[in-house]
């Protein structure tokens, strides 16, 4: 049972760097801007945290990233809000709580919902520290045994992940990764220096800025769109009532928030964004075993606290492929990497033995993070309900000079801003032809460092591409078996029906 | 979801052509994306062409491009020969006003910022004083239900509020004003 002991030992070392003043006072920062923005339908962390990566240059880089956790976590929390107000998902991870969430608004338990969201989330987040606190040592040892063969392997069956998780035709998805690696090989190549498809443009030759790319397509483009559709915000207008739930409402959530917890944490860890399945799959499973599946979408409390469960756990966890293996699973890890490098830290098994202080104190002030959201949201919940009613006409604009001057400031360089107004009409293209960005964001953010392993691999093999499955001591064969399986089962007729039916619903 | 919503005018003007012989190509959406992909493998391709693809052992610059620009071809020639074949979507209107005065209000700010001098299109450096309300009240025009007035005051009172946080708290070296206070 040593391990509980070195858990214990290694959490409470990184309470110790996560409680000095400058990190509980980033910590609270990023949390508080989470929400905000969590709050904000058309403003996720994708781009906020491209926004404030400059910001961090200036910040100890421990603080940095207890901050930037906290806005990707914190935004779960404040998603919920909005879902369950408004009925619109103030965030992508919050689609589903809609559903029972605004009911029960509208029946009059705005407060409960919100209340049971809280709770369910905070207790997720306990659990998933926990979790990747144990996970974080076994897996770190399981990474060294990870040649050039396997990584490759590994982030081929992530871009499998993200074709199954694309919405609308697998075609179109796995077109999305192509042109997603194709744009990663933009710049000087590694190997030998030459300048690729620069056509001759300087600004570009140490390859497009991640946070340019994002940016573009995930803050611009999204603006644009917005814009066709006026949205129409009906806040529920009636009081919130009574935060904390009673004692049989609780007890009919806690089973519910369990299984939550344990459906996002699994997910979580897939690389390839698996987070977002976390609230569909949690809700799916709440309905098939519920007593009577008719009182969901009727304002049955289990739709809202499973899912508000899994999307945070999930949250959570999605930090484990990178802080282990250094692969980063969605945009937002890639912009994590962003951050790292800015402070000199390479993102891999290394860093949990070279820099102990950043590993555990990321790990544990999420949990101090997960304190403080519970204490931001619901005391405060008024104060976000005064905010949804600012209108998007006031709203827009003010992230488009936000946008600029963050991209501004990443190098100092106007160019950036003018190629993310490109990437701002690339990714309006995108919607408009029927693409959906996520799997090219993806492939873009690994594409490099998979051409990097591949190379590698075939070098260390010279040339035999058998390395990818003839030994079967290595994680490479069964990697690739399984990302195989996953594109047949997509690709399945029966598959894509589930699959839509899944986002209708 | 609420991007699906039909505008009044669209389905009364393609009601006219709605049916079932809608010509050679059953699905402009995808014929569209098609031609979409292809246009941009042609072009990364000719980008790329003559970068070296070496051998197996030693992967050369060129091999990585080539053949992803090579596949999204592909992906795209297929989306365009399943246009010709199965009935899909039309063709989803494009507006104009939305991308016309965000992204010109980006470029606007990336022109103004430092300045630019290419060519013939010369700026000189007006620094975040001005660039930041130009960015504001330009890119508010995009909406139809923005307020003139609202909307310049606002853009003044938002730059203000950002020279407080970017320039004097957070000390971002962006420049306020050269021509006025040479930073």
């Amino acid at each position: 049972m040593s391990w509980i002991y070195d858990l214990i030992a290694n959490l409470g070392f990184g309470m110790g760097v996560a409680l000095t003043p400058t990190n509980l006072v980033l910590c609270f920062l990023g949390c508080l801007i989470g929400t905000l923005i969590g709050v904000l339908p058309g403003v996720g962390p994708i781009a906020t945290i491209a926004m404030l990566l400059p910001i961090t240059y200036g910040l100890p880089p421990v603080g940095a990233l207890i901050m930037l956790a906290g806005i990707y976590y914190g935004a779960q929390y404040g998603g919920s809000t909005t879902a369950i107000l408004v009925n619109i998902p103030g965030e992508a991870t919050s689609v589903v709580t809609v559903l029972d969430g605004h009911v029960m608004a509208k029946q009059g338990r705005a407060g409960v919902a919100l209340g049971i969201a809280a709770i369910g989330s905070f207790i997720a987040g306990t659990i998933a520290t926990l979790i990747i606190g144990a996970l974080a040592l076994p897996l770190t040892k399981m990474a060294l045994l990870f040649g050039p063969a396997d990584y490759f392997a590994l982030m081929i069956l992530g871009l499998m992940f993200a074709v199954v998780l694309a919405r609308g035709s697998v075609l179109k998805a796995v077109a999305m990764i192509v042109f997603g690696t194709l744009i990663s090989t933009i710049g000087q190549d590694q190997f030998t220096g030459d300048e690729r498809l620069t056509f001759g443009w300087a600004e570009i030759s140490d390859g497009i800025d991640f946070a340019v790319i994002a940016m573009g397509i995930f803050g611009f483009a999204e603006i644009i769109k917005n814009l066709e559709n006026p949205e129409t915000r009906d806040v529920v207008q009636m009081k919130v009532g009574r935060l904390l739930p009673s004692f049989a409402e609780f007890r009919q959530s806690f089973p519910p928030i369990l299984r939550g917890t344990f459906l996002g944490s699994m997910l979580g860890l897939l690389p390839g964004n698996g987070a977002v399945l976390g609230p569909f799959a949690s809700y799916t499973l709440e309905k098939k075993i519920a007593s009577d599946p008719n009182r969901f979408g009727n304002g049955a409390i289990e739709g809202v606290a499973g899912p508000e469960a899994a999307n945070n756990a999930g949250a959570q966890t999605a930090f484990i492929p990178l802080l282990t293996l250094g692969i980063p699973p969605n945009a937002v890890m890639a912009l994590m990497v962003g951050a790292m490098t800015i402070h000199g830290i390479v993102p891999g098994p290394q860093i949990i033995t070279k820099q102990p202080q950043l590993f555990w104190g990321m790990i544990s002030s999420m949990w101090i993070g997960n304190l403080m959201l519970l204490i931001i949201n619901l005391p405060l919940i008024g104060l976000w309900v005064k905010l949804l009613r600012v209108p998007y006409r006031l709203m827009f604009p003010s992230i488009v000079l936000l946008c600029c001057i963050g991209i501004y400031s990443v190098n100092n360089n106007p160019a950036d801003v003018m190629l993310t107004a490109f990437f701002g009409l690339f990714g309006y293209a995108l919607i408009k032809f029927g693409f959906e960005p996520a799997p090219l964001l993806l492939a873009l953010v690994l594409g490099k460092l998979m051409e990097e392993k591949l190379r590698q691999a075939l070098t260390m093999s010279r040339g035999s591409f058998m390395t990818f499955i003839d030994d079967y001591n290595k994680p490479a064969p069964y990697l690739l078996a399984v990302a195989a399986l996953v594109l047949i089962v997509a690709v399945l007729p029966s598959m894509q029906k589930s699959r839509d039916k899944v986002f209708v619903e | 979801m609420s991007n699906e919503l039909p505008t009044a005018p669209e389905g009364a003007r393609d009601g006219a052509h709605d049916g079932d012989h809608r010509g050679f190509v059953k699905s402009p959406a995808d014929m569209a994306a098609g031609l979409f992909l292809l246009a941009f493998a042609t072009f990364l391709y000719w980008g790329a062409s003559d970068l070296k693809i070496g051998q197996l052992r030693n992967l050369g610059p060129g091999l990585m491009p080539l053949v992803t620009a090579i596949l999204l071809g592909v992906f795209g020639a297929m989306l365009l020969v399943q246009s010709l074949l199965t009935h899909g979507e039309r063709l989803q209107r494009w507006s104009l006003r939305g991308p016309v005065f965000v992204l010109g209000a980006i470029l606007l700010f990336a022109a103004t910022i430092r300045g630019v001098d290419f060519v013939v299109f010369k700026v000189p450096a007006l620094g975040l004083v001005v660039s930041g309300p130009l960015a504001v009240f330009v890119s508010a025009l995009a909406d139809p239900q923005t307020r003139i007035k609202e909307a310049a005051i606002y853009a003044l009172l938002l730059t203000a509020a950002c020279v407080m946080v970017f320039k004097f708290a957070l000390r971002l070296p962006i420049p306020l004003a050269p021509w006025l206070l040479g930073y």
